[in-house]
């Protein structure tokens, strides 16, 4: 692997998405700091949009950038230059990985930042954000898998659909254990064994996904 | 009029042996085949030594353009060996497209950027970028650094392309169709550039169209290519000098005597028409000894060349 052309390829996808970065990152922030307002209807409002923000940046971002170089052709310009198919590979997985961990971290962040210090929050959601968030991040991977595999805008929409709607049954069945409701009401952080088993499967199925992602797109045959 | 198809002879695909084993090699294609669900490239055997244009010939469809991406590593064939810059290009691809420039019909640029990114971008991965003639042929075709791609016009999205490919000083250009959907004055703009980049004797350009005209203007060695097989291959000069159309005059019962390279004859009562391959000074004599009267030796085009050669192979293909 030739580390520089990797740099180049990342740096180059980076700059060419920053307008949508921006302005994902903006949304970010606005969502997050609209959840740690002292209204609940507001936060509640908040947290949605935090969500829409997370799944717009993901369709966003695997589109533009893992499946964009194909319909635009870009991808036979970028690949007549002295770049191997495993520099190309790594690079397109880590932007788009970077481009969505970005604004995904900054809400996380501040959510949990906001549960711990403002004084009218429970601390105790702290718990429950990560296993929200890195259920996103893990349907995020599987979409990107999808992608990687089919090169199919239609495909990977069908696999986003199947995400959200996973997500919704997720909250659902997540919100409605005592356990959580109990943890996410309380004043002190205690993480209850059913955070503790999504959390670890979440990062399984992330870390799996990304494995694969790499795996199959190396062996491409053809990228064009 | 009755026509006669004249058995198929196989194509030599190797430009000027005795020379090519002079010359470097510049890419070797050697039993290269790629399969796919509508179309098969059957074997090919290409070679091209430095300092050679080879024309690759075909309609569309014909497997040009697959065969330019197996030599850039883009496509992988389902077998044989891909040599460019005495390299296998299966194992160091990446390395070899350092010397290489490769112009594609269906390859984009980034709408949004300007030439100028392009030409940072390219320019980070090429230690060879060469400024000083990128600034010169941003002149000489009339582009500017800071024309953002999707304003530019087809043909100048074109010379954008091979300003970026040229400013490389590639060794070897794998030019897919760059004169399609070109108007004449941009056509023979960038004909131009290209005959002016094979002054270094040490590059080589593999070029392909389905207009002959422009692979006539530039190329060495020409190669027929339908239906995924090559189907002729040949100095550019010996089939232009070799390529004979023979209109004669002779009775119906005349027999035709043995003429080496006929391809084609065709016969309306008494007057004849012969393609012929291997024209030779002999060929008229020894028709007129036989009783006939020829009437005219007609000097054929590329293209009357290509369209002959093609409708044969698939006259006898659909025998």
């Amino acid at each position: 692997m030739n580390a520089n052309a990797v740099r180049i390829l990342f740096l180059k996808d980076l700059y060419l998405s920053r307008h949508f970065l921006f302005g994902y990152l903006a949304g970010a922030m606005a969502s997050a700091i609209i959840t740690c307002l002292p209204y609940k209807a507001l936060s509640d409002v908040g947290f949605i949009l935090m969500i829409t923000v997370t799944i717009a940046t993901g369709i966003h971002m695997i589109g533009m950038l893992m499946l964009g170089d194909g319909l635009e052709h870009t991808r036979a310009f970028v690949l007549s230059m002295p770049v191997s198919v495993l520099d190309y590979s790594v690079s397109k997985i880590a932007v788009v990985l970077c481009t969505f961990l970005i604004p995904w971290s900054l809400m996380l962040g501040l959510a949990m930042m906001g549960s711990f210090l403002l004084p009218y929050a429970k601390p105790g959601v702290v718990v429950v954000l990560p296993a929200i968030f890195c259920f996103m991040l893990s349907s995020f991977t599987i979409q990107l898998v999808s992608a990687v595999v089919t090169d199919s805008i239609g495909w990977t929409i069908v696999v986003m659909v199947a995400g959200n709607v996973g997500l919704n049954l997720f909250l659902m069945n997540f919100n409605a254990d005592p356990s959580i409701i109990a943890a996410a009401k309380s004043e002190t952080v205690t993480w209850p064994p059913l955070v503790l088993q999504v959390l670890a499967v979440e990062w399984l199925v992330t870390l799996g996904a990304i494995a694969l992602a790499f795996y199959l797109q190396t062996r491409k045959r053809d990228l064009i | 009029m009755k026509a006669t198809i004249m058995p198929d002879q196989p194509p030599t695909t190797e430009p000027n042996r005795g020379e090519a084993t002079e010359r470097t090699t510049m890419a070797q294609l050697t039993g290269v085949t790629k399969q796919y669900q509508h179309f098969q490239l059957e074997p090919v055997d290409l070679q091209l030594p430095a300092g050679m244009v080879m024309g690759l010939i075909g309609p569309n469809g014909a497997g040009k353009s697959t065969i330019m991406r197996i030599m850039m590593g883009l496509v992988n064939p389902n077998s044989g060996t891909v040599q460019v810059l005495g390299q296998a290009m299966s194992s160091n691809a990446s390395i070899v497209k350092q010397e290489i420039g490769y112009f594609s019909d269906d390859l984009r640029l980034y709408g949004a950027e300007s030439l100028g990114w392009h030409m940072q971008f390219v320019r980070s991965l090429y230690p060879h970028w060469d400024q000083e003639y990128a600034q010169m042929l941003l002149s000489r075709f009339g582009l500017l650094e800071q024309q953002r791609i999707k304003g530019l016009s087809h043909g100048q999205r074109v010379k954008a392309t091979l300003l970026l490919i040229l400013a490389r000083r590639p060794k070897l250009l794998i030019l897919d169709e760059p004169t399609n959907g070109l108007d004449p004055v941009a056509k023979q703009e960038v004909l131009a550039e290209l005959m002016q980049v094979m002054n270094d004797a040490d590059r080589s350009i593999i070029y392909s169209s389905h207009q002959t005209q422009d692979v006539e203007q530039i190329s060495d060695w020409l190669t027929f290519i339908d239906r995924g097989r090559v189907i002729a291959s040949d100095n550019r000069d010996d089939f232009l000098e070799c390529w004979r159309r023979i209109k004669l005059r002779a009775p119906e019962s005349w027999k035709m005597p043995p003429i080496p390279g006929l391809r084609h004859e065709s016969q309306l009562h008494n007057f004849r028409v012969l393609t012929i391959d291997r024209f030779h000074s002999r060929v008229a004599e020894t028709l007129a000894t036989s009783g006939a009267e020829v009437e005219a030796i007609e000097t054929m085009t590329l293209e009357e060349i290509f369209v002959g050669v093609v409708m044969r192979g698939r006259e006898i293909e659909s025998r």
